[in-house]
């Protein structure tokens, strides 16, 4: 009777708008969440190289074919980039200067070997596991991650020999070994593929591997260095690749690509993100205005009620509880058309080639949490004090 | 229940003098089951009485003693009771939800006791003539009527005190006697008193004691 005696008579005009409000807000805030969220995971699973990671060269120009300028880097160089403001970190990527050959040694597999070209980064610019990614004197295997374009070479070679192909999964199952010699003394090392990468031409051994290897092969001054590892900081890819054009850098295409393409994506939903929030915000606003304005409409009535012995936590518990209704009632509407939504976006991304795990992201849920935990403070506070207020008069 | 006044002078009231019988500012006692008569002209304070007495003004020197208690002192959950089951309260403007029927107004106060009792609703309103109007809104019925109503809503609860506001104030002679042997029955039934505030002629009311204001 007392629900009937509130909430009968209010105006509900006020109240369908607050509505709307609320569900558009809750709608894109759950969407952005979950997309800016998508779109910060894509790749990652995939590649080995760590988050807003690039590995960057001089550009080759014709002024350095003629020895005019240098396609390699310095130590100051590296110094100065490692200043700037949207950059994380920068090491060097550290190349063979010795001979390296790769080999099949398998008996599974017919011998295929190649000479090859080795690097080494710093592990902090990887996104492998720390317990696969390491060696030290005396260990059997040397761990290696490969460029996909090799296993396709492989691959095209197994084929011509009438062998099937082998995929990622068994390719990390073969034993392969290197050879490396400074021409006068050699050794052999089995190595096993821990990973395969798009984003580098060369294959990554561990910094130790590279350093007992120098140390034992090398010739001559110590390599070059031609090749920088390079981590922005978040969202801000667009300052880093600014820099490297003003300074001739240059960088795997797709890498930069996927990056750029991620920045502005993320910084998209970012601002819907934003966009959201303020209308979430405003909208909760507008509902718990409308429900300060019921109990404005309903101060007789509640006075009343209070006058005659009813305790104010049981009528401020039914205001509060009534628009506890009303919001989840939003927040699961919101939450229905967020999965239309999604079905549709997810559509328009896979037209573009892109594929996003299609799972609905744990932030999503956690946003909507939030804002319910938020709306629910809120209105409890509202409820109870615009109650008591009335208490005594 | 005993009430004590001693020296409450509500602030509107403090510009006014008032005289040596007067309640206010002075130290009266209400007595536990007697039926008392606050008689006053307009203006004298009855109804900032019957709210300082009931919690809802506090803007008051002195203090107000309900059993020794000071209200000044009493918490939420206490004056909830006491709203509830201690004083009964028939407001000058009566304090009735138009929008409901006179069922629902006076099913919504018993409830907060006890179960509602309908048959002794009904036998009550058609005591005062009025049952016919069940089912009839609160907000169509006559003032007199309404006036009635809110008398048989103060009276289905418990109570020790029973406080009137100038509750016969829109009834004729006829429907005050039955109003006021309505009220005499059920004081005698729970062994409580009742303080009645008037500004009018008192021959038709039975009390045991005059209080000025």
């Amino acid at each position: 009777m007392i629900k009937n005696l509130l909430f009968k008579y209010q105006e509900k005009r006020q109240l369908v708008i607050a509505l709307i409000g609320a569900l558009l807000g809750i709608t894109f805030l759950i969407s952005s969440v979950h997309y800016l969220h998508k779109i910060n995971e894509y790749g990652e699973d995939s590649e080995i190289l760590g988050k807003n990671t690039l590995i960057l060269q001089k550009k080759v120009t014709s002024a350095s074919t003629m020895g005019l300028t240098k396609t390699d880097f310095s130590e100051k160089e590296i110094s100065k980039m490692k200043l700037e403001p949207f950059v994380e970190d920068v090491k060097p990527v550290i190349s063979n200067n010795f001979r390296v050959w790769f080999e099949t040694n398998d008996p599974y597999v017919p011998t295929f070997k190649s000479d090859v070209f080795i690097q080494a980064v710093s592990k902090e610019f990887l996104d492998v596991k720390s317990e696969k990614w390491h060696w030290k004197e005396g260990e059997r295997f040397v761990p290696m991650i490969m460029p996909r374009d090799f296993l396709v070479m492989l691959n095209t070679f197994m084929n011509a020999s009438g062998i099937p192909q082998v995929s990622d999964d068994l390719a990390m199952k073969l034993k392969f070994r290197l050879r490396i010699s400074d021409g006068q003394k050699e050794e052999w090392v089995d190595t096993k593929i821990i990973g395969f990468t798009n984003e580098i031409a060369s294959i990554l051994v561990p910094e130790n591997f590279m350093e007992y290897a120098t140390k034992k092969f090398a010739q001559g001054d110590p390599g070059k260095i031609t090749q920088i590892m390079v981590a922005g900081k978040e969202g801000e890819f667009g300052k880093l690749e600014t820099y490297m054009n003003v300074h001739g850098l240059e960088s795997k295409n797709s890498q930069v690509v996927v990056s750029r393409l991620k920045s502005i994506v993320g910084t998209l939903f970012a601002v819907i993100l934003v966009i959201s929030i303020v209308a979430v915000i405003a909208s909760g606003l507008v509902l718990i205005q409308y429900m300060q304005l019921v109990l404005s409409h309903n101060k007789y009535e509640v006075r009343t009620l209070l006058r005659l012995g009813m305790h104010p936590k049981l009528i401020s518990k039914t205001f509060f509880r009534y628009f506890l209704f009303v919001f989840l009632l939003v927040l699961t509407a919101g939450f229905g058309f967020f999965v239309l939504l999604k079905y549709f976006v997810d559509e328009i991304f896979q037209t573009g080639g892109i594929y996003m795990n299609e799972q609905i992201s744990i932030m999503a849920f956690s946003s909507i949490f939030l804002t319910f935990i938020i709306f629910t403070l809120a209105s409890y506070r509202t409820a109870k004090n615009e109650v008591f207020t009335l208490f005594n008069k | 229940m005993q009430i004590e006044f001693n020296k409450v002078l509500p602030k509107p009231l403090s510009e006014i003098e008032h005289s040596a019988e007067s309640l206010w500012n002075s130290k009266v006692i209400f007595e536990s089951g007697k039926r008392i008569l606050l008689n006053a002209s307009s203006g004298k304070g009855k109804t900032t009485f019957v709210h300082t007495l009931m919690g809802l003004r506090a803007d008051f020197t002195g203090d107000i003693l309900v059993d020794t208690k000071n209200t000044k002192s009493l918490n939420t959950d206490e004056w909830v009771e006491m709203r509830r089951s201690k004083i009964a309260v028939v407001y000058q403007d009566l304090q009735l939800f138009p929008q409901l029927t006179v069922e629902e107004n006076l099913k919504l106060k018993a409830e907060l006791t006890a179960p509602f009792n309908s048959n002794d609703a009904i036998d009550k309103l058609a005591f005062l003539g009025l049952r016919d109007k069940w089912n009839q809104k609160c907000g169509f019925l006559s003032m007199g009527q309404q006036q009635r109503v809110a008398i048989i809503r103060a009276l289905i609860q418990p109570f020790q005190l029973l406080v009137m506001d100038e509750p016969f104030s829109h009834l004729d002679n006829n429907n005050a006697e039955l109003c006021m042997q309505l009220i005499q029955n059920r004081c005698d039934e729970l062994k409580a008193g009742f303080i009645l505030t008037t500004l009018d002629a008192k021959d038709n009311l039975t009390f045991d004691y005059e209080v000025k204001l």
